[in-house]
């Protein structure tokens, strides 16, 4: 006999295994691996093998041996199988006892990551500044009219010579002179800067703490379409595809042009109307965000950087304003997030 | 500052054909915000926001001025009327003398007044009062609310001077800036005192007899037996307008107009409309000749820019036509130098226009901010990072510490004095609020676990709570700002052990080994380290009541350590051989010491594992490893043998069992 003719018998024991019905898997093993079994029988025939083959003929009697070994052993387990206990398989999973990320964090991850895609780098800057940075390069020289919006808590410390009164930032804009010396006042800068703000105003829409997100960009021809391109880019992708942004005019001290920065309400799709009734989540078919602008060139004098060379845009808004427009979100108490209550975070 | 513009009020002044809700509309995309339109008393009445540097939009004269161009560029026909307000006339009969007037050009740039006799007081006509109503202002008489109207009307304030009591108190009216401690009543009866600087008016024995361009004195205010009223209009320089009102705290609509600089090319218009009102609604005959200081008048300045700047921030080009056409509709004079340079002269109410980019302003938000194109930035990307760029392990150790049954919270940053002392610092050593809003935000935190404590105090009937907080707190830095440290603060209110278990799976995620370096009963510092050779201070374990402990990690610090990766070692090519050891130690012997010993004692063990304990007893698994050879419970012996031994010397543990 040749390895071929045993190659062969060996296939045929297998196949016929494959085809055998399952019923008695017991049977089956006694059958193919009992004494009398069938690979036994194709065992005896190594005798008849040339002696200088009788190597492979072994390797190929002992692959067979373990292929029928595997294949009753899928069978045995399918069996088992079958032969399970009754369980329910709608009981409610048990869960561990998990926390959750608090909903400003979740906004500013989601924030931070859509910046960062189109090459916005994300900064960290002073929570308590020098007024020099939070109002004066920002073009607001002290006692400037334009400083009433930015109701300001000051800190009990002594005036820096030349910076000024230290205060709680009011806003993430004192991150824009910061960056530009940060860079040593070279652009380019695609600054994303999130952090906490402090206002003197307390009620169901102004925490005296809240979140800010502070974007700026420098180089040479910025334009406002590249801002209205970063907002469309923006509202698309925290609120959907179908979310338009627009800018209308404004004033900042620290941007010309300054813009009021709205976007399309996702309930209303921008008309302000649902079925000839005035759209009660939006009332006007645009949700105002904030505030943007073209930077101001004293500001970016301030950072060292020559207005005759390079422009920019800036644009600020509140995090807990932004978030709570995602639909579904109409939280008409913002004081909730800082309150500490279990009810409400859980939900997040 | 909102203004509200009555719908009928402003078609006297503009003339079109377009909807409120069109006006609204149109405004707001190209001009000053229409926040809402609200219907009083019958009528539309839009409420506007305007701008602090557009004081020239803060009347109803004003808006219809800005909704003229912005209308008829909308393709809306539109057209700013005529003002055709009488010249003021020559006094009727006999004429009464005028006080002497003392001026100082520094402080004032425009006195105008003139003389009304005869002052009937008569009720508001119902036409004025409502429109009076209709902006949220209160009735009194004629004689007081005309100067109001036309404040509102005209947007210059002006003011009724009660022309006797002027003249009772020596008939001189000074402008002075006043030195600190003189006394005035305003006309509703408040007392204040001069901090000194203020400009007011004062007579001959230097008593302060107006507060000019904020609010009247008592003394020459028009009361219900004036006859006589000088009606009156002045300019005081804006700083000092605004120095006064907010040292004071008297924010007038007058003042809040005066302090932005108002135009005083204003003023003629302004006094012959009050002219005009008094003799038709108090019969005021003219008693004087019209007054007018006015010693230099300030032209603007005019400012040169090109198309190419245009261009520049709008990324699109503007004909020549274009930017004359929208610049004339808004009162500037426009003057070509060449094809591509321009000379914008603004007209005097538009003290805001000073550079280029203000009138680039102008033209983009005419020209319509929607007809700009919008696109992504195509520039050279940024790639200098800062060194502090660790948000997204910031986001890891958030999402890690939730899914082991943390909650994440956000508190506030300041704190009651009662928390600032719980922090282990006395009080002055916090930084302080000079102007807190209330008692329970005061002093900037120098830990987070007062406020954790809070929250879970106030959730006590979740008994098993356990939160955290990344959050900055503030240590002051004599003359510097405060040393801001990031810091993750966790309070929890599982078993220890299982806290601590929760903080060495998120400190493994980071490749982090830890252990904690007990100070006391109550307190314990954690190293860390990624070798397991160098440990560094990384925080503070506080027990705070047998259920309740914290941990405060100084997170920079932490995550200054922190890998993103392992050391590879190759896999061990033979298996480890592991046993347990128990020995019966002293009470309050430290295992983490203990642990740390045994693992020290040869190279071969792999691993120290804590088992459990029971009363004295405490069980370790020990792993030993060849990294080469496989390893026999012979070759193992003396190294269990030294174990043995040091357990007892450094610990007086004694082995449970005996060695075999």
């Amino acid at each position: 006999m040749t390895i071929e003719d045993l190659q062969l018998q060996a296939d045929h024991v297998l196949q016929q295994l494959s085809a055998e019905p399952t019923s008695d898997v017991s049977e089956l093993r006694t059958r193919y691996l009992g004494k009398k079994g069938l690979f036994n029988q194709l065992a005896k025939v190594i005798g008849q093998i040339d002696p200088a083959d009788r190597k492979t003929a072994g390797a190929i009697l002992n692959q067979t041996k373990a292929s029928i070994e595997e294949i009753i052993a899928r069978l045995t387990a399918a069996g088992e199988h079958q032969a399970l206990d009754w369980a329910d398989l709608t009981l409610p999973g048990k869960k561990p006892p998990i926390g959750y990320v608090h909903p400003v964090s979740q906004a500013m991850a989601e924030i931070t990551q859509i910046f960062e895609r189109i090459g916005f780098v994300r900064v960290r800057y002073p929570e308590v500044d020098w007024d020099w940075y939070v109002f004066e390069s920002l073009n607001m020289p002290p006692n400037h009219p334009a400083r009433d919006e930015w109701e300001t808590f000051f800190v009990d410390a002594p005036k820096h010579p030349e910076k000024g009164n230290m205060v709680l930032t009011t806003h993430t804009s004192n991150g824009q002179v910061r960056e530009m010396e940060r860079l040593g006042s070279t652009p380019p800068i695609r600054m994303i800067n999130i952090a906490r703000c402090y206002r003197r105003q307390q009620d169901a829409t102004h925490t005296q703490m809240f979140h800010q997100f502070e974007g700026l960009v420098v180089d040479k021809g910025i334009t406002i379409q590249h801002l209205k391109g970063t907002l469309d880019y923006f509202a698309k992708e925290f609120y959907g595809p179908e979310v338009k942004s627009r800018i209308r005019p404004f004033h900042f001290q620290f941007t010309e042009p300054s813009f009021e920065v709205d976007f399309s309400c996702h309930i209303c799709h921008g008309t302000g109307k649902i079925e000839n009734e005035k759209c009660k989540f939006c009332k006007s078919g645009w949700h105002e965000v904030g505030g943007a602008g073209m930077v101001h060139p004293n500001v970016l004098k301030a950072g060292g950087i020559d207005p005759e060379v390079y422009t920019g845009f800036a644009f600020g808004w509140g995090v807990e304003r932004t978030y709570t427009l995602k639909p579904g979100l109409n939280i008409d108490d913002i004081r909730l997030l800082y309150s500490g209550e279990l009810g409400f975070l859980e939900q997040f | 500052m909102n203004i509200f513009i009555p719908h009928h009020w402003l078609l006297e002044h503009l003339e079109t054909n377009a909807t409120s809700e069109e006006i609204q509309r149109l405004l707001s995309l190209s001009g000053p915000s229409v926040e809402r339109v609200e219907t009083k008393e019958g009528e539309s009445v839009y409420d506007i926001e305007v701008t602090t540097n557009r004081v020239d939009s803060l009347s109803v004269r004003g808006i219809a001025r800005e909704a003229a161009v912005i209308l008829q560029q909308a393709g809306i026909g539109a057209q700013l009327r005529a003002q055709n307000i009488p010249e003021i006339p020559a006094p009727q009969e006999s004429t009464l003398p005028l006080p002497q007037i003392e001026n100082d050009p520094r402080l004032c740039r425009r006195i105008t007044f003139v003389i009304l006799d005869h002052i009937k007081h008569t009720p508001t006509p119902e036409w004025m009062a409502k429109r009076l109503r209709q902006i949220d202002q209160n009735i009194h008489d004629s004689a007081i609310d005309i100067t109001n109207y036309i404040t509102h009307e005209l947007g210059h304030p002006c003011h009724a001077f009660d022309y006797d009591k002027i003249m009772q108190l020596g008939g001189l009216i000074k402008v002075v800036e006043a030195p600190a401690g003189k006394k005035l009543t305003t006309l509703d009866g408040v007392e204040y005192a001069t901090v000194g600087g203020e400009v007011v008016f004062v007579n001959a024995d230097g008593d302060i007899i107006d507060l000019p361009a904020i609010k009247g004195t008592a003394n020459t205010a028009v009361d219900d037996s004036t006859s006589r009223i000088m009606l009156w209009i002045e300019s005081i320089v804006a700083e000092k307008v605004r120095f006064g009102s907010m040292t004071h705290a008297i924010r007038t609509v007058a003042a809040q107009l005066n302090e932005k600089h108002v135009d005083p090319n204003l003023a003629p218009a302004v006094l012959q409309r009050g002219v005009q009102l008094y003799q038709e609604l108090c019969d005021a005959s003219i008693a004087s000749e019209v007054y007018d200081d006015f010693p230099s008048p300030i032209s603007p300045a005019p400012i040169s820019l090109s198309t190419k700047q245009v261009e520049q921030y709008l990324g699109i080009s503007l004909d020549q036509d274009t930017i004359t056409k929208i610049l004339q509709a808004l009162e500037c004079q426009v003057e070509w130098t060449d094809d591509s340079t321009f000379r914008v002269t603004p007209p005097t109410f538009r003290p805001d226009l000073t550079i280029p980019a203000d009138i680039i302003e102008e033209l983009a938000r005419i020209y319509g901010y929607h007809n700009i194109p919008a696109k992504i930035m195509d520039t050279p990307l940024p790639l200098n990072r800062p060194a502090d760029s660790t948000f997204q392990l910031e986001l890891h150790i958030k999402e890690w510490l939730t899914m082991l049954g943390w909650q994440e919270l956000y508190t506030y940053s300041m704190v009651s004095e009662t928390q600032a002392l719980a922090s282990g610092f006395t009080v002055d050593e916090h930084l302080r609020l000079q102007n807190p809003l209330t008692d329970d935000k005061v002093y900037l935190r120098r830990n987070l676990i007062p406020s954790l404590s809070e929250v879970l105090d106030n959730n006590s009937q979740r008994p098993g709570l356990s939160v955290f907080e990344i959050a900055y707190v503030y240590h002051p830095d004599s003359g510097a700002l405060p040393k801001q440290e990031l810091q993750l603060c966790l309070v929890g209110q599982k078993p220890l052990r299982e806290m601590m278990g929760d903080v060495e799976v998120v400190l493994r995620r980071l490749f982090l080994k830890s252990r904690i370096h007990q100070e006391s009963d109550t307190l314990g510092t954690l190293l860390v380290s990624t070798d397991g050779t160098d440990w560094t201070k990384c925080g503070v374990l506080s027990r705070l009541s047998n259920t309740r402990s914290a941990l405060t990690i100084e997170l920079t610090q932490l995550l200054s350590q922190a890998r993103r990766h392992p050391n590879y070692k190759p896999l061990p090519k033979q298996p480890a051989l592991s046993e347990s050891l128990t020995f019966t130690v002293p009470k309050k012997t430290m295992v983490g010491p203990l642990i740390a010993s045994i693992q020290a004692a040869d190279p071969l063990i792999d691993s120290v594992h804590f088992e459990g304990s029971y009363q004295d007893n405490v069980t370790f698994a020990i792993s030993y490893l060849h990294p080469d050879q496989p390893l026999s419970s012979k070759d193992i012996e003396p190294i269990r043998k030294n174990i043995v031994t040091l357990v007892e010397s450094e610990y007086g543990g004694i082995l449970v069992g005996t060695l075999s």
